[in-house]
């Protein structure tokens, strides 16, 4: 099928375009830089095209419904995001040393994909709704701006530490001393976190309306809603603490990480370990 | 110092000290933080399972602390809900203290630039052009108007002509949207549980019903009949189910049809508040055909059952009916037996016997002097509905909007003014100076406030 053929290419761009962000890293080259920006967004259109090529042939089966409804799909979909997520950010504030760290991301993410059944299975009943689309893609776009935000946070803690080191401080030679700023790094972890809270929010009701319309209960406790609120609330914290107490730097950065390993616990943890309605992981 | 006196004042600090405790920033940090924890505990313990499960998965002296904790159905323990409660009353304490400053900030405009103002501008800049004041004031006003969007407001003082700018006054209202639609989610979820109710119902093709059991174990009367009038199911090639779908009709009691709807999942039928949602489907037997034999093994002759009716058996003294059946009947070693129905027995005198009559295996079919085999089986289909009443759910979604507009509002809108002096200096030219305020997102407002003021430089 032409899909897993685009897949595989994709795949073959991401890791190319990581090369380059770690070559870039490694020399610093403009040119070097801008061709590793150009390849990952090449990357991130080969994949949009696969994506879409997989909803095309999904009709052609006779299924036709939008490829968001499995493991495979998620994982595939939540690759592009934080590799476009984390584009719009570099075009943004400038961060593109922090690219040979979070473009591997993309790359792990793809691989461990292609290790899921590719199958295009059709929906059970519960999953044919228009909400579907809303609400998976608003989770995943929140989730990749967290992944995005756990990504310059783990980058701020080194930066820092860098910083801090007297003896070191004038050394650009050495890895950390290429990174972006830390006060930019602090800045964009919390700018993503910015864009992933309403996204995740409105992922979160569109759920809650959903399930509403299917079962009559928007809010059931079942492990997928409550880890999602969770997360809710861990980043919610997260911004009074900034908002209202000044939180930044280092203790901002470690409730960011956390944050992102609840995140990671609701997508991949919930599904492998837990039980409940979302169950598409043990399928 | 007199007694009374004394005691208002120890009340008044107690005061103070209960909505400092309230109005803390901290507090909420911590009861996100605890919130979030809490939560976990439920997802790792599985709530709301049936007593046996946890006995099965625990040592009982822990399955009858948690229940004692109130681990088992934990997001309805008193702890839970006082730390919503504590949240809840957080938030009003919150919005109390906030209050007078937002609609302060709201009010309060300062159309004029004076000196006060100017130091804390945000990138002020003066320039001086030798054009006319008119032609000044003409052309900065076209750049500016694309930038804060409608008129200015123009005062004249003595010595000078002042340009206020203002956009997004009401974004100062987010962090009332964002708060308080918090407290109408809990409104709407406790409206929900109060004075709704949610049921399940089975319906056999053609029957209706107009009274459903509900989950807190009371049965629920209608207003109104539902009947339903078909059930199908179809399924994709590889077997795994495609569509369920249920043709249902709304009777007045007088057996009037109001209303019909072919309700699937995701796709349920709503009448005067209450909704009927496609749940599950199963099938019952209509009739089943026993053939009964007696205690020597020869046969009695064969007797037809209908469902829910008590009828004679051939040649015999008790009379069965047939009340349930099991497709997949798990037997007490969890080996799997196939079909059963679920007869009673009915002997004059004696106590009615409820038996398991196994359609694969007449092997456990005997009972007393009697042993019956399954002939044949007339089945109808089921459907199961979820039927719900929630009258809170619409505060819900109205919660959630005002969050989600809150939430945008706050993250990517701000208070911004600007502002434009045009006076002469001593020279005689004209001298313009410009500067910005706003209240969030200041580093992008000052890139927008410059590139403004770099374009008025380039007026000539
Ligand atoms: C689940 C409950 C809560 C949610 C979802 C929530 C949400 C938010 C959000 C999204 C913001 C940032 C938007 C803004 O700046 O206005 C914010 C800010 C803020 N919140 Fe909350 N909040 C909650 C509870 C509370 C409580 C209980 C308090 C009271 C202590 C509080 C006090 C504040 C304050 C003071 C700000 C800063 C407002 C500003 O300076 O602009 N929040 N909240």
């Amino acid at each position: 099928m032409t899909n897993s053929l685009l897949f595989g290419i994709s795949i073959f761009v991401y890791f190319f375009s990581m090369v380059l962000y770690v070559s870039y890293l490694a020399f610093r080259s403009d040119s070097l830089g801008r061709v590793a920006t150009g390849v990952l967004w090449a990357a991130v259109g080969v994949e949009t095209a696969a994506i879409l090529m997989r909803w095309y042939e999904s009709y052609a089966l006779g299924i036709g419904r939008a490829p968001l409804t499995n493991l495979y799909e998620s994982l595939v979909f939540f690759a592009l995001t934080v590799a476009v997520v984390y584009l719009l950010m570099e075009r943004k504030f400038g961060i593109k040393t922090a690219g040979a760290f979070v473009t591997p991301f993309p790359f792990l993410i793809m691989a461990y994909a292609s290790l899921n059944p590719k199958d295009i299975q059709p929906l059970v009943p519960a999953l044919q709704s228009n909400w579907l689309i809303s609400h998976v893609v608003t989770c995943f776009i929140g989730y990749a701006a967290f992944a995005v935000s756990f990504g310059v946070s783990f980058l701020y803690l080194f930066k820092v530490r860098a910083e801090r080191a007297p003896a070191r401080r004038h050394q650009g030679t050495t890895l950390t001393g290429y990174l972006p700023a830390s006060d930019v790094l602090d800045e964009v972890g919390y700018k993503t976190i910015a864009i992933g809270f309403p996204l995740l929010t409105i992922g979160i009701i569109t759920g809650a309306f959903w399930a509403n319309v299917a079962w009559g209960t928007y809010w059931s406790w079942d492990p997928k809603e409550t880890w999602s609120l969770i997360v809710w609330l861990i980043y919610a914290a997260y911004l009074h603490a900034r908002i209202t107490k000044g939180w930044k730097g280092t203790k901002a950065a470690y409730l960011s990480i956390v944050g992102f390993m609840a995140t990671l616990f609701c997508y991949l943890g919930v599904n492998l370990i837990l039980s409940g309605l979302h169950s598409y992981g043990g399928a | 110092m007199p007694e009374d006196r004394k005691k208002t004042e120890v009340r008044a600090t107690l005061v103070d000290t209960i909505w400092d405790f309230f109005t803390s920033l901290k507090l909420v940090i911590v009861l996100l933080l605890i919130l979030s924890i809490i939560s976990v505990a439920g997802t790792v313990i599985e709530q709301n399972k049936p007593l046996q499960e946890y006995y099965r998965m625990f040592k009982p002296e822990t399955v009858e602390l948690f229940n004692k904790l109130g681990l088992l159905d934990m997001y309805h323990s008193w702890w839970f809900t006082t730390c919503l409660a504590l949240l809840a009353l957080n938030i009003i304490a919150c919005t109390m203290e906030r209050y007078p400053f937002i609609i302060r900030g709201m009010k309060r405009q300062n159309p004029v630039l004076d000196d006060k103002l100017e130091a804390g501008l945000t990138n002020p800049a003066t320039v001086t052009y030798t054009l006319p004041p008119e032609q000044v004031e003409r052309r900065l006003a076209a750049m500016t108007e694309k930038v804060f969007s409608g008129r200015p407001v123009v005062t004249e003082t003595e010595t000078a002509r002042h340009l206020f700018y203002e956009k997004g006054r009401y974004t100062r209202l987010a962090f009332f949207l964002t708060h308080l639609s918090v407290l109408v989610i809990f409104v709407g979820a406790i409206v929900g549980s109060l004075a709704g109710f949610k049921g399940y119902v089975s319906i056999h093709e053609g029957e209706s019903i107009s009274a459903v059991p509900t989950r807190s174990g009371g049965n629920r009367e209608l207003n109104f009949t539902v009947k339903c009038n078909s059930f199908q199911v179809d399924f994709y090639p590889n077997g795994m189910p495609k569509d369920y779908r249920s043709d249902l009709s709304v009777l007045t009691k007088d057996g009037k049809e109001v209303l019909r709807k072919t309700i699937r999942v995701n796709d349920p039928l709503d009448y005067e508040g209450i909704t009927f949602y496609q749940s599950s489907y199963g099938r019952l037997p209509e009739a089943v055909t026993f053939e009964v034999r007696g205690k020597d093994g020869s046969t009695l002759g064969t007797v037809s059952s209908p469902f829910g009716k008590q009828v004679d058996i051939p040649g015999g003294a008790i009379k069965i009916e047939t009340l349930d059946y099991r497709e997949h009947f798990h037997l007490s070693d969890g080996s799997e037996a196939g079909p059963v129905y679920g007869v009673n027995i009915i002997r004059p005198g004696a106590a009615t016997e409820g038996i398991w009559v196994s359609e694969t295996n007449p092997a456990m079919n005997r009972h007393g002097d009697y042993t019956f085999l399954v002939k044949e089986a007339k089945f109808s289909n089921f459907t199961g509905l979820q039927v719900n009443k929630d009258p809170g759910v619409w505060l819900v979604w109205t919660g959630s909007l005002m969050l989600v507009a809150g939430i945008l509002m706050a993250f990517f809108l701000s208070h911004k003014k600007f502002w434009i002096r045009i006076r002469k200096d001593r020279k005689g030219r004209v001298e313009v100076t410009a500067g910005g305020m706003t209240n969030k997102n200041k580093h992008a407002f000052a890139g927008e406030v410059k590139k403004l003021v770099d374009g008025f430089r380039e007026v000539s």
